[in-house]
């Protein structure tokens, strides 16, 4: 390989891109609006809350111009109850804790509702639907619904070490914080690990495996791996796969293809 | 797999026992008398890339030069092994490419049973590499017996964790950069 890096993205360009999370701070001085890339964001005014991108939220928090108002899940409370979700909850043995729902999506409670997402529109006129670091996601919301149970957003690991690392004086108790963080780190680390039994469904055909509620810096350090053991399997059932779809192209050939045979995978990821 | 890819290389220089069918003139130097014939029914140890080739009619259905057989690093007692515990066998003794050989060993025989057996190999190994490859000191723990046991595949995968896992953990300034 010519070019020295592995595969995928490296962890502090991962943390770059949670940077970009949005976060509510209260600034301590005035500043006049400043136009970023990302958008304007709004003067800053004393005693008014206002959310601003991490990167200059950090900066602002390290001349001591602001104080950072931590995002509700970073609370030794709710961290407490997500490790309880992790470890406890027979449902989630193998699974991750839910991530936030996506706008449009509905919350954990109702679950039989249809998703309804309403898409956003470009300056050009093309329809998106926006993704983390772009979600309110670590912005403190004035009021949470009564029994939503709090969870990880997609950039937990990132926000929450960085905010430990420069603002630990604006947070809830951060030794506690630091460790259920470290905590729930660990569990979800030997999550993925024991995951691999599943893999296998990923290298057949037509199979998958959901990694719903894994953050970016966990997928960041699993890829190289579990792409190298999804390779491998696939290599190995080379050869079965194609006497699979040889059978199956005979069977079509004699006379349709009866769609019981979609693989129904069911995927504790 | 790419033409450059050393480790294809070298799988292509793996053994495959072959017997002779008919007679061929001038080939003894395969069996070291150079240029002498070779006899039917002689068994030699042939490269795969060799075997593969000269093995070619046997699919085509006309007469075949050469019958293959399954390589000792595969035989039945390998895959009894394999099957009692995928963790104790050595992989690296029996063949140093020993995945990416059987890969091509199922290519040209049909053994289902053997993909399955495999496979299940590879993923418990996996697992137990993705342990090791989180362990801070590396290779250097307990588990050297089986880490030397890891053929070239499990090496890279050992690699590309344990590295992965590194670079996370300086990230998180848990552990100082070299």
């Amino acid at each position: 390989m010519a070019f020295p890096l592995p595969r995928g993205i490296t962890p502090p360009e991962i943390s770059f891109l949670a940077e970009m999370e949005m976060v509510t701070i209260l600034p301590r001085q005035r500043l006049e609006g400043l136009e970023l890339l990302s958008g304007p964001a709004e003067p800053l005014l004393p005693p008014r809350r206002t959310t601003l991108p991490l990167w200059l939220a950090l900066l602002l928090k390290r001349q001591r111009r602001a104080n950072i108002l931590p995002p509700s899940w970073l609370h030794p409370e709710s961290l407490s109850l997500i490790l309880d979700i992790e470890t406890q909850h027979h449902e989630y043995q193998h699974a991750f804790s839910p991530p936030p729902p996506l706008p449009g999506q509905p919350s954990l409670r109702d679950r039989g509702k249809r998703p309804v997402a309403t898409p956003r529109y470009t300056p050009d006129g093309g329809r998106y639907f926006p993704a983390p670091p772009f979600l309110p996601q670590n912005v403190t919301q004035d009021h949470i619904a009564a029994g939503e149970p709090p969870s990880l957003p997609f950039h937990w690991l990132e926000v929450g070490t960085m905010l430990l690392d420069a603002a630990s004086d604006d947070l809830v108790d951060p030794d506690q914080t630091r460790r259920l963080l470290k905590e729930l780190r660990e569990v979800r680390t030997a999550k993925i690990r024991s995951g691999v039994d599943v893999l296998d469904a990923a290298a057949s055909g037509g199979g998958g495996v959901a990694l719903t509620g894994v953050g970016a810096m966990e997928i960041g350090e699993g890829r190289g791996f579990i792409s190298g053991v999804v390779d491998g399997l696939r290599k190995i059932g080379a050869s079965k796969e194609q006497a699979r779809r040889e059978q199956m192209a005979e069977d079509m050939a004699n006379g349709g293809y009866d769609a019981t045979q979609d693989d129904e995978d069911d995927m504790e990821f | 797999m790419s033409y450059y890819d050393i480790d294809s290389i070298l799988t292509d220089g793996q053994k495959l026992p072959c017997t002779f069918e008919l007679e061929v003139p001038g080939l003894g130097i395969l069996e070291g008398n150079p240029g002498d014939k070779i006899n039917a029914g002689t068994r030699i140890d042939l490269p795969l890339w060799l075997g593969e080739m000269l093995s070619i009619g046997a699919r085509l259905g006309t007469s075949r030069l050469v019958t293959l057989d399954i390589p000792s690093a595969l035989s039945e007692r390998v895959m009894n092994a394999l099957k009692a515990d995928p963790r104790t066998v050595d992989l690296r003794a029996l063949a140093p490419h020993f995945y990416s050989m059987s890969e091509r060993v199922l290519e040209l025989f049909e053994e289902e049973e053997m993909v399955d057996v495999l496979s299940n190999t590879f993923k418990k190994r996996a697992a137990a590499i993705a342990d090791h490859a989180h362990n801070p000191k590396g290779a250097l723990g307990d588990g050297v017996e089986f880490l030397r046991g890891l053929d070239e595949t499990e090496r890279q995968l050992f690699r590309v964790a344990h590295d992965s896992a590194k670079e996370t953990r300086i990230w998180a300034g848990e552990a100082k950069k070299k």
